[in-house]
């Protein structure tokens, strides 16, 4: 798809299945996309659709009961390309890149810092695996990246425990954790979800800061399309473990071309349209994922569904960078955002 | 927290002037006296009704009980235990003999059921659905379940009838006194004593465990990368530690109060077997004493249990 110099993380029909009481609930099912470095990949879908476990495939963060079927993670390290998909969850050669190279922040603030540890613990902890910095350059490393998070008084705050962090705050410090050791790629699983607006665009200033200055590669799952048109260069849509469309962000968005996309661009209230303005929402709901209806997933809540429908779509370029899975991608394409 | 546990340790002496009072009204309520039990049969058919009263009386038997528990409380407040109705041998020195050999038993048997139980339930946990898990299971629900007089009978049954490997109970041979001679006689005791307690630590460890485990701090901990045994350990076991060591805590009290069953079945001559003689002759000052002292024991576990979780739990403040 493209030159493998800017890339840093490349997924390729990568297959995730998870199985619990003898059914298997494919979560992913051929997923394929590039991480660019120092560029923002951001994954949107609604709730369900696969987008943190396709995080947590790359983090070999999975549950127990579910494996990476197929397909391959590629991760182009300074070292040589590392097939992430094939290494042990655990074991060491994960443990190394985890943390140090790739780099994960979560949902839940609140509940994703460790109350019993201070806050300094926890960032010189992943310091101390994958750097030989000394205890108390360790310790300067964690004041060093409070303050660029804009935490106040960093040398009395590193000590402090989470309970002691608000929200946002805390959201800062995980930043801080997944930054220590410079990754090259951060993922970043809906991180703003639970915390307030004003903090939420606080937060991905800080975000878009470490892409610019320190060229990290970002993948942001999200459900908010306000968040994709201010932060994303590229966007992947992804409805019930497929990307339907992706691309750019001036593709998807400007000419958007599968309806599951416009149905989720035309579902987004405007603001200064009034109280009045037609919100439409999308039809129906996500199938089952243990009962999951034969071709198109999105056929059944789709304006324009038609007989062919009924098999998978395969996946189409519009232009080099704009794929979209949709079998009437012809006539849909060029409409323009409506 | 210095102000905090001062106001803790005060709180102490209400709580157990009024747990001695309801103790002392429940031994008042039960029918016969001291009297009943001080003198041989044989010699009380020899009595009459007069000499009896007037025995009652020099006891101080004849006072309203109100009285009595007046004049217990503040000789006991001057440091005075008072005498045993039974021989009139000091409590004082009473208790003396006795809690050696309680705390003896005790401190073996909690030491060694907390650190099984901790191990065993944290090694549960992280195997859990395995083998080991389900046998460490079943295991601790029978543990949890059987009695301990049972057990009790059975170790003695077995291992010191059958197989005679250990004596049937007591606590030495008289003119043994060394630890050495000794110790034969608190291998069964101490052994049945911690299957019980290890049993319960054990599940508690482990549902502890199991829970910490389950929290998204843990993914994030696994996210940076470190190595599973500190992921487990130190974020893991960290957390799961607090409720283990309020379970713990609050078994502290039979050091001091000793455990009445297994030292009945044993013939441990602890302060648990002291304490049924006692209540079973009505000999109040005695157990009165020792009430008060295990009302004491456990009001300072809870107060130990409480510094203990605000040290584990940051979150934890006290008094506030």
């Amino acid at each position: 798809m493209t030159d493998t110099q800017d890339v840093a993380i490349s997924v390729r029909g990568l297959k995730t299945f998870f199985y619990t009481n003898n059914r298997c609930n494919k979560a992913l099912n051929g997923v394929s996309f590039d991480i660019k470095k120092g560029k923002t990949l951001c994954i949107v879908g609604e709730s369900g659709c696969g987008k943190s476990v396709t995080a947590a495939s790359i983090m070999q963060l999975l549950p127990t009961l579910s494996r990476i079927e197929e397909g391959e993670i590629i991760y182009h390290s300074d070292r040589g390309d590392i097939p992430l998909h094939a290494l042990e969850r655990n074991g060491r050669e994960m443990r190394r890149v985890r943390g140090a190279e790739i780099a994960m922040i979560f949902q839940d603030p609140m509940t994703a810092l460790n109350p019993v540890y201070s806050v300094g613990f926890q960032i010189k902890e992943s310091l101390k695996y994958h750097t030989d910095m000394s205890r108390r350059a360790a310790h300067e490393r964690a004041i060093t990246l409070l303050t660029e998070m804009g935490i106040a008084l960093p040398e009395k705050r590193v000590n402090d425990f989470p309970h002691r962090y608000s929200g946002g705050m805390r959201q800062r410090a995980m930043i801080a954790m997944a930054m220590a050791c410079n990754p090259k790629v951060l993922i970043a699983d809906e991180p703003t979800t639970a915390l307030d607006v004003t903090i939420q665009a606080q937060i991905f200033e800080l975000m878009d800061k470490l892409k610019r200055e320190h060229g990290t590669g970002i993948m942001l799952i999200t459900h908010d399309m306000g968040v994709v048109a201010e932060l994303a260069d590229d966007v992947a849509v992804m409805y019930m473990g497929n990307i339907v469309e992706a691309g750019t962000v001036d593709e998807v968005l400007r000419n958007p071309v599968h309806p599951y996309t416009r149905a989720l661009l035309a579902s987004v209230p405007v603001l200064g349209n009034g109280k009045d303005q037609d919100i439409k929402a999308i039809r129906g709901s996500t199938p089952d994922p243990l009962n999951r209806p034969k071709g198109c997933q999105f056929a059944d809540r789709c304006d324009f569904a038609t007989a062919q429908c009924q098999a998978m779509p395969d996946e189409t370029h519009i232009t080099p960078t704009h794929r979209v899975m949709c079998w009437r991608h012809e006539e849909l394409s060029g409409h323009g955002a409506q | 927290m210095l102000t905090y546990i001062i106001r803790r340790v005060l709180i102490l002496i209400p709580m157990a002037f009024a747990i001695c009072f309801l103790v002392y009204l429940g031994l008042e309520l039960t029918p016969g006296d001291a009297v009943s039990h001080m003198i041989n049969p044989d010699a009380l058919g020899s009595m009459n009704a007069d000499q009896l009263e007037a025995l009652r009386q020099s006891l101080g038997l004849g006072q309203p009980f109100y009285v009595r528990f007046w004049a217990w409380f503040t000789n006991l407040i001057q440091g005075n235990f008072g005498y045993s109705m039974n021989g009139g041998v000091p409590i004082g020195s009473i208790i003396a003999t006795r809690l050696p050999a309680t705390l003896e038993l005790a401190a073996v048997a909690l030491v060694f059921s907390t650190v099984l139980g901790c191990l065993l339930g944290v090694v549960s946990a992280l195997s859990r659905g395995s083998r080991t898990d389900n046998v460490l299971t079943v295991i601790g629900m029978l543990g949890v379940s059987i009695p301990e007089f049972f057990f009790g009978l059975v170790a003695i049954l077995v291992f010191a009838l059958n197989l005679g490997w250990f004596p049937v109970g007591g606590r030495s041979m008289p003119g043994y006194m060394t630890l050495w001679d000794r110790l034969p006689h608190l291998v069964l005791p101490s052994l049945v004593l911690s299957i019980m307690l290890t049993a319960g630590v054990m599940r508690y460890a482990r549902s502890s465990m199991l829970d910490a485990l389950s929290r998204d701090f843990i993914k994030t901990a696994r996210s940076k990368g470190i190595p599973e045994w500190r992921v487990n350990l130190l974020h893991g076991f960290r957390v799961a530690l607090t409720p283990v060591v309020v379970l713990i805590g609050f078994r502290l009290p039979v050091l001091i109060g000793g455990s009445v069953i297994i030292e009945q079945v044993f013939q441990w001559p602890g302060i648990g077997n002291e304490f049924i003689s006692a209540v079973r002759s009505q000999d109040y000052p005695v157990v009165m004493t020792i009430a008060l002292l295990s009302v004491m024991a456990v009001l300072l576990a809870s107060l130990i249990v409480d510094i203990l979780t605000a040290v584990i739990d940051p979150r934890v403040r006290l008094g506030e």
